[in-house]
């Protein structure tokens, strides 16, 4: 019986209008869109590739093992033409350093030909399905059961020994057929046009967690459509119908989620926070200072020159980095001597042991800050982001965006992870120095008698997390969004049966 | 006549649910938008305020020196924040707010590289990991919620009128079928806009009311223009509306036409085409202009080489010509390379203008005095300051006899100091007529958009066969 209400209902949507045309709008967009998306990709593809090649030619540069910074950049993901999430809004270049722990908020953007282009907002295949699939789905909707009401027919079809669960359950199926068939279709298209573009690979796992945002594009889909369904059967006419499922939309897709994040003002109340936080740092690192400067002062070298006087040719420098802003704040110091002073030649043991005191001590100091400066990063960024996504998902756009986020690895975790893995990095390069005995060495800051070999240096890699923590990161979104699927369900269910036809 | 069928519309539009979501829906956007205004635009205020007096005061703390002024130029620029900020935000978020006269170049013992003006993208906020969303503007509001809502009020005005069964009878009575059609359009249009301008009134309301956010006469005359290319937006849309609903048999179908279209044209059409026309020009890139620099510099470094040796008087005229010569042809690069930069984004923004909500976009940016027509502007006004503050530094060095009257070296210019309040003052303006010129083209695009879609509809209605 399920199967001939399905079949009926099917025959009846398939041969409308609006399913012509949802799958021509669809097609439309997302194959005019993407590739726009992957020519935008290769542009910040080759923007990561001359970054690479400019840091390579960096560290071919530096001949010493202080002068100069290790920087590492981000790769774009690729998965960004689906969701770009937060991929374009944030930082992806960032320095190695012996007494700098990285951290999201002090990396740099990779520039750009036109930084003015930036005023063209760019749109990705999730915000088309946001916005096309939504509407689409309470087109479906809108008069599954009102119109029915008012054409007469559903008192026909009540009359046979057909439970009301099961007219539902035959409405909801066919609509989504006819539904999953613009999506597939486009999805398809845009996987073939990634697919032929020289410039992505997609591995296994990117497949995968495209799996997972087509399976949250449905999720997504039936939310809308029950919402459609459950106004289709409270109001009596479809002009009514037609009439709330466009307001209803318009609220949930474009009105809700701007106004919500707009409303809820930046939190200004961290400020005093951000202060003594940032004190806190700053003494940390002037114990080091007033240590190094004791140093100084008791070694046999008269004078408190961190140099030593030993630059003939090159650079020593010596400094504080601050930004409040972000409670950035460090000391660094080294040198880069091509050519050594031929008197301060019996000075140079005394900078070894200068380095070997000081440069385990700013090891450890930055890490000392970077204990305190995480949480206080954490109350001040990103508890007031969690709080405003969270308030996102009274919307089912929110909790699609913020799945889809999570499986293409554009939200806030799969960045951290980059950070993550820069800071293991930046410990495996100091461990790296420590094997070659680096801080002791003369080669910490003179090049008078032979450079620094790079060779051996570990190579900086990003892989990105597997598809069980992705999944795992989508999950609570996921189960949100079926858990509405399920709820919209009973609600249509109990009013259906109790309503009179 | 047209009249009654305004008003039988009217009635029937005010008692239905479509016009109590609509009133609602407005109303809470431009609450918001009044209250983000409020909380935001101080701030702003404050921010530019400051900054322009810090810089200030840097300049006058080189005013000992007339070659420090000279070299090192008029320092950091501000853009002067717009009082209507919330008609458009004019994605200022990207716009650098400053340009900077940067003077760092190269430096020797006795040369140091000119200032030049450096235009600077805008510093993106990379910590805000907030989720990017579109701002609550007017431009937002009129551009997405009421072209929206003016579908809404349309679509079943004609098809609706002819599943019912009511079309026939109008038709019967005497009444000739334009009139019918203006009849409704007045309808629609008038409660569209009641709910529209009591929004509007009650962002103003509450925008005005509070001491921090001032407007002015000419802010108010911009709030009217605004107004009223809201109006026409509003007008373009039911024409729309009304040419479908004429056109379709059944008001459903209608619906799904006008919302397809609606959705294209307003929600993905802008930024779509944007980026593909932007795929065609390709400016020059920062490493490039980099190149490019360092040659010049080497190609005048060569000839400076040459020429000196001869006198301490001809060095300091070589040198002196060396600078100068590097600051023009510098500058000269650097505002090519904007230029294509601009040129760019000029040629992407008119390709857009199929769209109308792109047009409207545009106008409400260039009345609200932001966004990229507004930044054009700046970018003229700080340019023009640039070269009268060059003319000021030759001017000075030429009151005083006893200097060598050669600018760029330190001995052959003036020593005396300069009177602080003598060094002229940026001041970014804001000009309506400015505004008018560059923003004709596009209300006439958009008035012909309407009077098309209008009489097409007329058209199509009068073909109508009940």
């Amino acid at each position: 019986m399920l199967i001939t209400l399905v079949r009926r209902e099917l025959l009846d949507n398939l041969m409308t209008f609006r399913f012509a045309a949802a799958v021509f709008i669809t097609l439309l967009l997302v194959v005019a869109n993407t590739a726009v998306l992957i020519k935008d990709y290769e542009r910040r593809l080759e923007a990561y590739n001359t970054a690479l090649k400019t840091h390579q030619q960096q560290l071919r540069e530096r001949k010493t093992y202080s002068g100069g910074l290790l920087e590492i950049a981000r790769p774009p993901n690729p998965l960004s033409i689906f969701n770009v999430g937060l991929d374009k809004q944030l930082g992806d270049e960032t320095w190695i350093y012996h007494s700098y722990v990285p951290t999201l908020w002090d990396a740099r953007m990779l520039g750009t030909t036109n930084p003015l282009l930036n005023l063209f907002s760019s749109i990705d295949i999730v915000f088309i399905f946001e916005v096309v699939l939504s509407l689409m789905a309470l087109i479906f909707a809108y008069d599954a059961i009102a119109g029915e009401r008012e054409r007469g027919t559903l008192r026909l079809v009540l009359t046979h020994p057909v439970s009301r669960g099961q007219i539902l359950l035959a409405k909801y199926i066919s609509a989504m057929i006819c539904l999953l068939v613009p999506l597939l279709m486009s999805l398809l298209l845009a996987l073939i046009l990634l697919t032929t573009s020289t410039t992505i690979s997609l591995s296994t796992s990117d497949f995968l967690r495209i799996g997972g945002i087509i399976f949250s594009s449905v999720a997504y889909l039936s939310v809308f459509y029950f919402i459609g369904m459950l106004i289709s059967a409270v109001t009596r006419r479809t002009g009514t119908a037609l009439m709330l499922s466009m307001f209803v939309w318009g609220f949930s897709v474009l009105v809700y989620p701007n106004v919500i994040v707009a409303a809820i003002a930046p939190p200004y109340t961290s400020q005093a926070r951000m202060v003594s936080t940032f004190d806190q740092i700053k003494q940390i690192w002037d114990e080091l200072d007033r240590e190094r400067k004791q140093f100084l002062a008791n070694d046999a070298v008269p004078g408190e020159d961190p140099s030593f006087g030993m630059v003939k040719s090159g650079f020593a420098y010596e400094y504080f980095y601050e930004d409040s802003s972000v409670l950035y704040y460090h000391y660094g110091a080294g040198a880069h001597v091509e050519e050594l002073n031929e008197e301060s030649e019996p000075s140079v043991p005394h900078a070894q042991d200068y380095y070997r005191f000081l440069v385990p001590r700013s090891v450890d100091t930055a890490e000392q800050t970077w204990l305190v400066q995480r949480p206080a990063l954490e109350a001040i960024f990103v508890q007031p982001a969690i709080v405003d996504r969270i308030l996102l998902r009274f919307s089912p756009v929110g909790m699609y965006d913020a799945a889809t986020q999570a499986w293409a690895g554009t939200d806030l975790h799969g960045l951290r992870d980059f950070f993550e893995a820069a800071r293991k990095y930046r410990r495996t390069v100091i461990d790296y120095y420590y094997d070659k005995n680096a801080f002791r060495a003369r080669e910490w800051f003179s090049a008078d008698k032979g450079a620094v070999d790079w060779d051996s240096l570990p190579q900086f890699s990003f892989q990105r997390s597997d598809v069980r923590i992705h999944a795992e990161r989508a999950l609570p979104d996921m189960l949100l969004l079926l858990m509405m699927n399920l709820l919209l369900f009973m609600v249509i269910l109990l009013v259906f049966t109790k309503s009179e036809v | 006549m047209i009249w009654h069928i305004a008003k039988r519309e009217l009635y029937d539009n005010l008692n239905s649910l479509r016009f109590a979501l609509t009133m609602v829906l407005l109303l809470g956007l431009m609450l918001t938008n009044a209250v983000v205004h409020l909380q935001e635009h101080p701030a702003r205020i404050q921010k530019y305020l400051s900054s322009v007096v810090d810089a200030r005061n840097v300049l006058e703390s080189r005013a000992d020196s007339l070659y420090d002024l000279a070299r090192k130029g008029p320092g950091k620029l501000y853009k002067k924040p717009s009082p209507l900020h919330f008609c458009a935000e004019g994605g200022d978020t990207f716009l650098s707010s400053a340009v900077e006269a940067h003077y760092y170049f190269w430096d020797t013992d006795d040369l140091g590289s000119f200032w030049r003006m450096q235009y600077p993208a805008a510093t993106p906020n990379l910590t805000n990991i907030r989720p990017d969303v579109t701002k609550v503007d007017w431009a937002f509001v009129i551009g997405y919620a009421l072209s929206l809502i003016a579908l809404l009020f349309t679509f079943d005005s004609v098809s609706g009128e002819r599943e019912r069964g009511t079309l026939r009878l109008i038709l019967a009575n005497s009444v000739p079928r334009h009139t019918v059609l203006i009849g409704k359009f007045l309808g629609a249009l008038i409660s569209v806009n009641i709910s529209f301008a009591l929004a509007v009134l009650i962002n103003l309301l509450v925008i005005s009311t509070s001491s921090a956010v001032h407007l002015g006469a000419d802010a108010w005359g911009r709030i009217g223009i605004v107004f009223f290319i809201a109006l026409l937006y509003t007008c373009l849309f039911l024409a729309l509306g009304l040419l479908v609903s004429a056109r379709v048999q059944r008001s459903a179908v209608s619906l799904v036409i006008l919302l397809l279209t609606w959705v294209t044209f307003v929600v993905f059409m802008p930024s779509i085409l944007a980026s593909i026309a932007s795929g065609f020009s390709s400016p020059m890139s920062a490493d490039e202009l980099q190149v490019r620099r360092y040659q010049i510099n080497d190609k005048l470094w060569e000839e400076y080489h040459q020429k000196t040796g001869v006198s301490k008087l001809q060095d300091m005229q070589v040198g002196s010509r060396l600078v100068t010569q590097d600051k023009v042809e510098q500058d000269r690069l650097i505002e090519k390379r904007l230029m294509q930069q601009v040129e760019q984004v000029q040629r992407a923004r008119s390709i857009t203008q199929i769209s109308p909500a792109a047009i409207v976009q545009h106008l409400l940016e260039s009345f609200a005095g932001t966004g990229f027509e507004r930044h054009l502007q700046f970018l003229e006004n700080a340019q023009h300051y640039g070269r009268q503050y060059s003319e000021f530094i030759v001017e000075t060095d030429r009151t005083d006899l006893q200097s060598l009257h050669l600018i760029g070296v330190r001995e052959g210019m003036s020593q005396k100091p300069v009177s602080p309040e003598a060094i002229p003052r940026f001041e970014d303006t804001l000009s309506l007529s400015k505004d008018f010129n560059t923003a004709a083209t596009e209300l006439l695009l958009l008035i012909l958009f309407v009077v098309v879609l209008l009489s097409s509809a007329y058209l199509a209605f009068v073909r109508v066969e009940v």
